[in-house]
């Protein structure tokens, strides 16, 4: 008997530290089944990429869509080529969808915003956005607010 | 003059002697735990004496670590009119750091000078020596149970540790100082990634179970057999455990997160 | 027997195989068990009993749990038929009602009778006592020393005793072995070493303070340590 209520416990403490590893796993880290979802690649080419990093947040009108997977340099043309991941049942991003680099909240992390176009026809595997807006800097905001004040 | 340096050098040779001596040990001992009825049993007995028995200290200390973590957090981040991000700073901070390390040293503290204070008293007693005159290998009935228990156990630990510390800071944060709920998850899951911080916290919390226990489980089997004998080796044993979970951890995060 | 710290322990844990000797043969039943390996040391030591000075009961387990454990381990008998066992072996050293209290509820006889119960349960040939007077009283002591020799006459044990209690040891032994220094100063049956012309041997059966191992140690000349 005694030794069955150890084992009872013992049973209890595991059960509690699975489940305390599954709520790190989904509460906190967003781990999700839909993290399993299907996805297909589209790219988009950025002047400055302000601080965007792999793992930020692609969405479209604040929804997530997808994720940044990967962050080169095109040599060719000297602007930062960001590889997205976005989910499979998401397809229908316009291809005149503009992509730009957008903060969450003042100090918050930097995430690419897609907005939607007109045009009929849609991004596939392996499309590229022309149009996209690079990350606000600040120095040059307050640079060109100085210089504009200064030429009056 | 001369006398020193000899006695330096025999110190060495002796420290490295032990460390050789401790590694066979644990080799010994990780091998040593069979797939017998008889040896689970003993093995689920010891994990309720090494981790049940830690609950207590470990979720009190995740609660209080957790609430300091959200009023301390809250205040240096309301300068900067980021309060929203507490949710990721405490997460992030138990998850990677203090859950495995914190939880690793009340462990070493606690389980740890237990376990060394029962081995070198079953070795004082000549118990040890009596198991071994009946043909039982003490080191894996007695020693091996108790290394795996500690190993198995510490990862479950430390992740309820985190766990109950986030809820800390969810008392506080969100219920006392007034962080929205909302985006104190919301934060959070952005920021928190489950392979890199939760588990990179684990496999910390695994290598430093291992460690701890096989630093407990040795000191006490290599312990004097006497009563002195036994408190210089609980001593040792959560100097020891401490210094290297330090260590280790600062080995471990500069691997794991050099990319940051 | 010897005085304290000759070795006499030392040589009951080579004898067991605890200990490897750094030279020299140790034979025991024929073979020499120096250059064995663990296998072969612990096909050998299901014949072998010890009893420790301690007793040496696992504190987790009760009594009967400590008799039956060489049982369970080295044998395949069904439960029943170890519950049997364990029992007679109890009844022989009179704690059979005791079999359900722990260790640490026994007095210290009472340990001792239970380990001797323990040594004795898979039957075998040798038995190895360290120090199983050492600190008992009188009752306790009679108790013990009438079963040792009870036991080795009736399951017919070679046992071997290390102990400095002089006349109880004398009173059952057969042959003894005076140790000292490392080397052996006198054996042989009892009587005829109560008779040894030796003055060490004489000085330790008698128990004289002062003789061959002397009563002062060495200091400087008693006046001038005063004076000057």
């Amino acid at each position: 008997m005694y030794s069955r209520y150890i084992e009872a416990v013992v049973g209890v403490f595991i059960i509690v530290g699975f489940i305390a590893l599954g709520f790190l796993a989904i509460q906190v880290s967003g781990l999700s089944m839909d993290s399993q979802k299907e996805t297909y690649r589209i790219y988009a080419q950025f002047d400055d990429l302000g601080g965007l990093s792999v793992r930020g947040q692609v969405s479209v009108a604040g929804v997530t869509v997808g994720k940044v997977s990967a962050i080169s340099l095109d040599k060719k043309a000297y602007r930062a080529l960001v590889e997205m991941e976005i989910y499979k049942s998401v397809d229908n991003l316009s291809i005149d969808t503009v992509a730009s680099i957008q903060t969450a909240g003042l100090l918050g992390e930097k995430f690419v915003g897609l907005s939607v176009g007109g045009d009929p026809d849609v991004l596939a595997d392996g499309d590229t956005i022309f149009d996209t807006q690079s990350a606000l800097n600040l120095e040059k905001l307050i640079g060109a607010f100085a210089s504009s004040r200064s030429s009056l | 003059m001369l006398d020193f340096f000899v006695k330096k050098g025999q110190a060495t040779i002796d420290f490295v002697s032990s460390l050789g001596r401790s590694g066979i040990f644990l080799i010994r001992a990780i091998f040593g735990l069979s797939f017998s009825l008889k040896s689970l049993s003993g093995l689920i007995k010891q994990i309720y004496y090494v981790g049940v028995l830690s609950l207590v200290i470990i979720v009190i200390s995740g609660l209080f670590i957790g609430m300091v973590l959200g009023l301390q957090g809250y205040s240096i981040l309301i300068d900067y009119g980021s309060e929203q991000a507490i949710g990721q700073m405490v997460a992030l901070t138990l998850v990677r750091e203090l859950g495995p390390v914190v939880a690793a040293l009340l462990f070493a503290g606690r389980a740890g000078s237990a376990l060394t204070a029962e081995i070198g008293l079953m070795k004082a007693t000549e118990q040890l020596s009596s198991m071994e005159m009946m043909g039982v290998d003490p080191i894996k009935r007695v020693i091996a149970p108790r290394l795996w228990a500690g190993f198995i156990s510490l990862p479950l630990l430390a992740a309820i540790f985190s766990a109950v510390g986030i809820f800390g800071g969810l008392l506080v944060g969100v219920d006392w100082l007034g962080v929205y709920e909302g985006s104190f998850w919301a934060n959070m899951q952005q920021s928190v990634d489950f392979q890199e911080d939760v588990l990179n916290g684990m496999i910390k919390a695994i290598v430093f179970g291992l460690v701890c226990t096989w630093i407990a489980v040795y000191q006490g089997y290599d312990s004097i057999p006497t009563s002195e004998g036994i408190s210089i080796a609980t001593t040792k044993t959560v100097v020891y455990s401490s210094l290297s979970v330090l260590g280790l951890d600062f080995i471990l995060t500069a691997v794991m997160f050099s990319s940051i | 027997m010897g005085p304290s710290g000759t070795g006499k322990t030392t040589l009951l844990r080579l004898i067991g195989g605890q200990l490897k000797p750094e030279k020299g043969d140790i034979v025991l039943d024929g073979n020499n068990i120096a250059h064995f390996n663990r296998k072969e040391l612990f096909e050998m030591r299901k014949k072998m009993g010890m009893l420790f000075q301690s007793g040496a009961l696992f504190s987790d387990l009760s009594v009967f749990e400590n008799v039956a454990f060489p049982l369970r381990e080295h044998t395949k008998l069904p439960e029943d038929m170890i519950r049997d066992i364990v029992l007679l072996k109890l009844n022989a050293v009179g704690l059979r009602g005791a079999r359900d209290l722990m260790p640490a509820e026994l007095s210290g006889g009472m340990t001792r009778r239970v380990a001797l119960a323990r040594t004795i349960a898979l039957d075998p040939e040798l038995v190895l006592y360290d120090e199983p007077f050492a600190g008992q009283d009188p009752i306790a002591m009679g108790v013990l020393v009438q079963l040792i020799r009870l036991l080795n006459d009736a399951l017919g044990l070679t046992s071997v005793l290390v102990s400095h209690d002089i006349p109880e040891a004398l009173s059952i032994c057969d042959h003894a072995v005076i140790l000292a220094d490392g080397v052996v100063i006198g054996e042989g049956p009892p009587g005829d070493l109560k008779q040894s012309g030796s003055p060490l041997v004489r000085q330790f059966l008698n128990g004289l303070p002062d003789g061959p191992v002397p009563f002062h140690y060495p200091a400087n000349d008693f006046q001038t340590d005063l004076i000057g």
